[in-house]
């Protein structure tokens, strides 16, 4: 239960601060991709199923609250959540820079895929270069933002965690 | 033992979620703008709105000062663009300022020489300079004996309120310009009136100063700042040496400078025209007899 609400205040205010603040903020044209950020961070926290969770449950409200063509980014962010906490079972490196790789390379890839899938149905209007560019820039700039976010939503991630030990 | 299983139920997890994302998909796909999914998508959307007016209502300024830095090099030729697109304009501008000056001269030159009558001929002549010397108070016009203009033809501007006002007289002649003596050299004398009581007298140019008339009858009455100079019309053989058309303004009476001793008083006049400003005069060509 508090995990489900601790995700919902982050999805929630993820995408506030995606169309508010970072619609100003903007790296050489291109924005974050909050919910991309969250989804890798809490795969690499949480391991394959949560990062599955986050993804779809953050797709899902992105979708329907941005009115986005509604589902591809649910479907991409599940795949992409999946993915990174099974990659992560198989990375033993203990380099603190690890999320920081992790939310470049997966935010870099989701994008892709996003207009990979968006494309294959017909909701993508622009070129393939412009594709590249974008996933190319928000990828740097959720890069850029992992130092700054991975400390908040891990104490999110071991907050609700730990209460659900207690519980248990 | 427990490893596989909890495998395999993240391998279901992850199965029914994309099951459920790609089933979303299909069903906004087929639904277009009308089905639930579209309206559950539409009051999703009236329901974040507030939230993000607030949330960027706080945000917008810290965002602005970010963006800012962010774009300061754009920001920055964008300056050097408009600072440039400013210099075009305010030159344009002035000159649409100077035409509207040339405009408003050629009107009262028009006026002028509807107010001669259709009798007096008048030529239009650009001042192509000034006078040099500090001691002579002339102008260059750009128009000579080619163009009919003769020595001690008169030479006037309009006045805003579409009467002639007086500037001086043609002294010298080359085919292609002239040399206008004007009213306040203290070479020229006119014959004037003022006006309104109608006393006569010569008024001589003083330089930089206020024309001096001279010559006015002690029992004139003359009201300093009201009257009005004009031209008489009239020579005096051997002391006035142009022959204006009567009527034209000379100036104002600044002064009256009583001398009780003597039989005459004198006025010092302001000149009407403005002499640092002349653009275009007008030459009185019939030289006033005809």
């Amino acid at each position: 239960m508090r995990r489900t609400l601790s995700l919902s205040a982050v999805i929630v205010t993820a995408l506030l601060l995606q169309t508010t603040v970072f619609a100003d903020i903007r790296l050489l044209g291109a924005r974050p991709e909050l919910m991309y950020l969250i989804t890798i961070v809490f795969a690499v926290l949480e391991g394959p199923s949560s990062g599955a969770i986050a993804g779809f449950s953050g797709g899902m409200a992105q979708d329907f609250f941005l009115n986005q063509p509604k589902g591809i980014t649910a479907l991409v962010l599940t795949l992409l959540g999946y993915a990174v906490g099974m990659l992560r079972q198989y990375i033993v490196s203990p380099s603190p820079a690890l999320p920081v790789f992790l939310v470049a390379g997966g935010t870099f890839a989701g994008v892709l895929f996003y207009g990979l899938v968006a494309f294959l149905l017909g909701q993508l209007d622009t070129g393939l270069l412009y594709l590249l560019r974008v996933s190319f820039l928000s990828a740097v700039y959720n890069a850029i933002l992992t130092p700054l976010l991975y400390p908040v939503l891990r104490r999110v991630a071991e907050g609700s965690r730990t209460r659900k030990v207690i519980r248990w | 033992m427990a490893l596989p299983s909890r495998a395999r139920s993240t391998r279901l997890l992850v199965v029914t979620l994309v099951s459920v994302s790609l089933l979303t998909i299909t069903v906004d796909y087929r639904e277009g703008d009308r089905g639930p999914l579209a309206g559950l998508g539409r009051s999703a959307l009236a329901l974040i709105s507030p939230l993000q007016e607030v949330v960027s209502k706080v945000t917008h300024p810290v965002g602005n000062f970010f963006s800012t830095l962010v774009s300061l090099p754009s920001i920055r030729a964008e300056n050097q663009r408009l600072r440039t697109r400013v210099a075009e304009l305010e030159a344009q501008s002035a000159t649409y300022v100077s035409q509207e000056r040339r405009l408003n001269e050629l009107e009262s030159i028009l006026n002028v020489q509807q107010s001669l009558g259709p009798k007096v001929k008048t030529l239009a002549a650009e001042v192509i300079a000034n006078g040099i010397s500090n001691f002579e108070w002339t102008i260059t016009i750009g128009a000579g004996s080619s163009s009919g203009i003769a020595v001690d033809m008169p030479v006037v501007v309009g006045s805003s309120s579409g009467g002639a006002m007086l500037v001086g007289h043609v002294v010298r002649v080359a085919p292609d310009s002239s040399m206008v003596q004007l009213v306040i050299d203290p070479e020229s004398s006119v014959a004037g009136r003022i006006e309104p009581s109608g006393d006569t007298g010569l008024v001589a140019g003083e330089g930089a100063q206020d024309m001096r008339m001279g010559l006015v009858d002690t029992t004139a009455s003359v009201t300093a700042g009201t009257d009005t100079v004009v031209t008489a019309g009239y020579r005096i053989p051997g002391v006035a040496q142009g022959m204006y058309p009567p009527g034209i303004l000379i100036g104002t009476v600044s002064r009256v400078v009583q001398n009780d001793a003597a039989l005459e008083k004198f006025v010092t006049v302001s000149p009407a025209v403005d002499f640092s400003s002349l653009g275009i005069v007008l030459v009185v060509l019939s030289n006033g007899s005809g």
